[in-house]
């Protein structure tokens, strides 16, 4: 019985007569498929260097309505991610190896990522999902799929104390190698929604 | 019968003198055991102190900074796995009761002091002014806070940002961050490889308590036990040095005294072949340590397990008087017969080596003093214990052993050359030696010390790795008061910044930093607008921002609250990692009070008079510039000239004593000189092994020195015929080779203190013997003329 569930969650596409269940339903039987991970990262990692337009509100109770900035997301292989905000002001966050190269205010500041878990965890989250990086994300959170590979949502729970402390869980959605919108859930309660455009 | 054959042997003379004598023996070791107290600081074996600095220097290597700081270092695992042992073991060690605290640079773990400096931001920010409140000031700080949070960065700030938008608390740990630090993976420090993870943990304990180091060390060992066994461990750090060297010093003594006390047994067995000669050889011995030990601890309140662990020292010459006095005694002839007919020369050599050990006993230096006061004392006691002692408990009673025949050299008895080569050699080897004078002195307290060289260059190693900080530089600054000490401080802080500006240094770590005097602190809260104003201000500086109106509620209660705050104090930081440096920098010392600013990354050795003159012209007459090591090297130059002026004294003295003794200048120039030979000597192969002479050598030469004239006086003595000459060979030759056994042993020490004297003495007593041979040889030959 089990097998046969498995089995048809595995190659669900091909039984589209699994398709009048509602998707919910679907997650729940087969969320975090090891092999529905390994699919999904294929899919990402085969995906050509981005570059993407985003806009982000930032959602906190310190603030009567949200922060909206935009600018542009860049990833290059295997590791350079690059946050470039250029509304309300222009800030660039570059991660490349261990460093974060910080551009603000028109100076310049050098981070390395091994010295703040926090921004460890942040640089891998980018990385993993935008270069379909399974180990990597799997050092810093557990995982859990939902959805199908053609529409899905993945969760990143930090596994780390200095992390959690912090952040509660990432959410990233997106259909098939395509990222549309990536969730920072804060412990603090605050929320930040970034989406793709 | 069988009771009173018993009693009648009891009452036999000998029997009851032996008795007399255990008793006596039993019952001063009983004194002992309670009146005697052991010390084991060993900066009483550092070179006396008499300015300012070098009391200054003693205390910080007693009981400064580093002297208590403890580094781990983690490694054999991934890094991960190293991340989390040295989260926990810093968590338990913070905990426990050996330690003041834990670092690893971790969060966490910095939760405690971070508070102190968040609570106390406004009296300790170096960055406040009157503009940062008003509406302007403060519409500037929270437009950039609005950015920071909406930056990757505003899940850390925020929390901070509603009670600090003006940024304070970040501008004092800006300026702390001055040194160099290990770089952090995973959240806590790691080697620049990520091979190793780092903790810093400062003891309870000052750093010469070897016992209570070994108590911090088993703790840290059994805390990393517990939380992962397969985690590896290198300690380092002075306090584990001291434990670690102890220990050492302890298990070396041990094994090669037992090695070197059975194979001298072996020897004294085999040459007497009865174990009364045995025992009589152990007790003068005997009696001279416990009388000696039980001296010094009258004399100086306690005695230093150093100067007992070099008693071994005076044990290898007080266990030659018997054998000196027993192996010349004739077939057939009483103790008591032939100790009279070698008083004269007997007498001569307890009194030398009283004599060379006089100029100990003058030294300023505590731990030399009583190693000389032990000498004396057992050497003196020895003496008299061999020649009235064992005479008495023998009583009529002959000693029969078998005469070993030592065959005297017929190429040394016939040939001039050996004696010509020697003078030649030794003359070249004075020459030598004066011309390369002082380099072969120890400059450096390091060298002193009593830690292998292998731990040393692990632990500089292990610093490199960490940019832990090195207090050997450093401005103190003197107050009558702590505050008067602080303020002093206060005012050379921009100094030191035209310092670091300059790159004469790269970094400071002053205490007024985290103390600033009551003054400036005053000045800072009252920058600090009142309430009314305030919430105005943040009103109008809210103005079409987005922030809630009420968002920053608690920066203006924080804000009221330090207005009314009672000032920061030492005490404000107890508990904390800060707490315990403030501590060590700012001390008490000869009533007057210190603050020490260490400084880092000096860019050249030059500088130390160029920022002392900098102090002058800019008017800082209440600090000075502090180099540990110049005074070091100061100090130990000092004791050299002492050391070298009292050894001078003491080789007149003996010499009068040889002329007054032997009647005769030309007979003590021939006891004196193969003696003096034999230290130019022994001083010539040690500098040629590259070794440096420091003090542990120096108490060996005084005891090459003993033994050399001992050896002479017995070679010069005149023999009455050529049985009595084959005795005197014999009694050299097993007191010789107990020398050299004992020393060779010591020599195979991995601890730098026993190798030195080890070598020393071994190499001293062979050089000795040969010398006093070689001089001796005519006089022997050509005094058969009967004059004594």
């Amino acid at each position: 019985m089990g097998n046969a569930v498995k089995k048809n969650c595995l190659t669900r596409i091909n039984f589209r007569w699994l398709a009048g269940l509602s998707l919910m339903a679907i997650a729940n039987v087969c969320h975090a498929a090891d092999a529905d991970l390994v699919d999904l990262m294929k899919l990402l990692a085969a995906a050509p260097a981005t570059e993407v337009a985003f806009t982000e509100k930032k959602f906190s109770s310190l603030l009567a309505e949200p922060v909206i900035s935009s600018g542009k997301l860049v990833y290059r292989r295997p590791d350079i991610v690059e946050k470039n905000i250029e509304v309300p002001r222009k800030e660039n966050y570059r991660f490349a190896g261990d460093t974060l190269l910080l551009v603000r205010n028109g100076t310049e500041k050098k981070i390395a990522l091994s010295s703040q878990p926090l921004l460890s965890a942040f640089a891998a989250s980018l990385r993993g999902v935008l270069g379909g990086d399974l180990m990597l994300l799997r050092n810093y959170y557990q995982l859990s799929l939902q959805g199908a590979l053609t529409s899905w949502r993945l969760d990143l729970t930090p596994i780390d104390e200095d992390t959690s402390r912090f952040v509660q869980r990432i959410t990233v959605s997106g259909q098939a190698g395509r990222i549309s919108q990536i969730v920072v859930n804060e412990t603090s309660g605050d929320r930040s929604v970034l989406q793709v455009r | 019968m069988a009771n009173s054959g018993f009693f009648s042997r009891l009452v036999t003379r000998g029997a009851g003198r032996s008795a007399m004598a255990l008793i006596s023996f039993a019952a001063l070791l009983l004194f002992a055991t309670k009146a005697l107290r052991i010390e084991t600081d060993f900066t009483a074996f550092l070179p006396p102190s008499t300015t300012p600095e070098e009391r200054l220097l003693i205390a910080q290597l007693r009981d400064g900074l580093v002297s208590r700081l403890m580094l781990v270092a983690l490694h054999g695992a991934d890094e991960k796995t190293l991340a989390v042992s040295s989260r926990n073991l810093a968590d338990q060690l913070g905990r426990a009761p050996e330690f003041e605290y834990a670092a690893n640079g971790s969060f966490n773990q910095s939760a405690a002091q971070g508070e102190v400096l968040m609570k106390h931001r406004y009296a300790l920010s170096p960055a406040i002014s009157e503009e940062k409140f008003t509406a302007r000031g403060l519409r500037v700080a929270l437009e950039e806070q609005l950015a920071q949070l909406a930056s990757p960065f505003g899940t850390l700030s925020r929390s901070i940002m509603v009670r600090d938008p003006t940024g304070e608390f970040l501008a004092i740990v800006r300026q702390f961050d001055s040194g160099a630090m290990p770089q952090l993976r995973h959240g806590v420090w790691f080697s620049q490889d990520g091979k190793r993870a780092f903790l810093i943990a400062q003891t309870r304990a000052p750093g010469f308590d070897s016992e209570r180091q070994e108590q911090a060390m088993s703790a840290v060992k059994l805390a990393l036990a517990k939380e992962n066994s397969n985690v590896n461990m290198i300690l380092t750090g002075p306090g584990v040095f001291a434990a670690e060297s102890r220990q050492l010093i302890r298990s070396d003594a041990e094994r090669l005294s037992t090695l070197s006390v059975l194979v001298i047994l072996t020897m004294l067995v085999f040459i007497y072949r009865t174990a009364l000669a045995v025992v009589l050889v152990v007790i003068p011995v005997a009696f001279g340590l416990l009388i000696g030990v039980l001296v010094v601890n009258a004399l100086f309140g306690s005695v230093h397990a150093i100067t007992l662990a070099f008693a071994a020292t005076l044990i290898g010459e007080a266990v030659d008087y018997p054998s000196y006095l027993l192996l010349n005694t004739a077939p057939n002839e009483a103790t008591r017969v032939t100790a009279r007919r070698l008083r004269m020369t007997f007498t001569l050599a307890v009194l030398t080596t009283v004599v060379s050990a006089l100029a100990l006993t003058l030294s300023n230096f505590q731990g030399l003093a009583q190693l000389g006061v032990l000498t004396m004392m057992g050497v003196l006691v020895a003496g008299i214990a061999t020649q009235y002692l064992i005479p008495w408990l023998l009583g009529d009673h002959v000693l029969a052993f078998r005469r070993l025949q030592v065959p005297g050299s017929n190429f040394l008895d016939r040939s001039r050359w050996p004696s010509v080569v020697a003078v030649l050699v030794v003359v070249a080897a004075a020459a030598w030696l004066m011309h390369l004078y002082p380099s072969w002195w120890q400059r450096d307290l390091a060298g002193i010390s009593p830690v292998p060289p292998k731990m040393r260059a692990l632990d500089a190693a292990l610093r490199q790795d960490m940019g832990a900080p090195e207090v050997s530089m450093f401005v103190a600054s003197r107050g009558g008061s702590q505050e008067a000490a602080l303020q002093a401080a206060e005012s050379v802080l921009p100094v030191l910044d035209g310092w670091q500006q300059k790159k004469w240094i790269r970094s400071f770590d002053s205490p007024a930093k985290y103390l600033p005097t009551l003054d400036t602190q005053r000045a800072r809260l009252h920058t600090l607008p009142e309430r009314v104003v305030l919430e105005k201000n943040l009103a109008a500086a809210l103005k079409g921002l987005v922030f809630r109106p009420d968002a920053f509620t608690p920066f203006v209660d924080d804000v009221a609250a330090a207005r009314v705050a009672s000032p920061v104090t030492m005490a404000s930081y107890a508990g904390t990692p800060l707490g315990a440096r403030l501590s060590a920098l700012v001390v008490e010392l000869d009533g007057q009070w210190l603050a020490l600013t260490p400084l880092g990354g000096l860019s050249s050795v030059g500088n130390t008079q160029l920022l002392a003159q900098d102090l002058v012209a800019n008017a800082q007459t209440n600090s000075q510039v502090v180099n540990l090591s110049q005074v070091s090297s100061d100090m130990v130059d000092g004791f050299r000239k002492e050391a070298l002026s009292q050894a001078a004294w003491g080789a007149g003295l003996i010499l009068l004593l040889l002329v007054v003794g032997l009647r005769s200048a030309k007979r003590a120039l021939r006891v004196a000189l193969p003696a003096a030979a034999a230290l130019v000597l022994t001083v010539a192969v040690l500098v040629a092994l590259d070794a440096r002479l420091s003090v542990f050598h120096l108490v060996a030469l005084l005891l090459v020195l003993g033994i050399g004239l001992n050896y002479a006086l017995f070679f010069e003595r005149v023999a009455l015929d050529a049985d009595e000459r084959s005795r005197t060979r014999l009694a050299l030759a097993v007191c010789s080779i107990s020398t050299i056994v004992t020393f060779g042993f010591l020599a195979l020490s991995s601890t730098p203190v026993l190798h030195a004297i080890g070598s020393t003495v071994a190499l001293g007593a062979v050089l000795a013997l040969l010398m006093s041979a070689l001089w001796a040889r005519r006089a022997n030959v050509v005094s058969v003329h009967p004059n004594q």
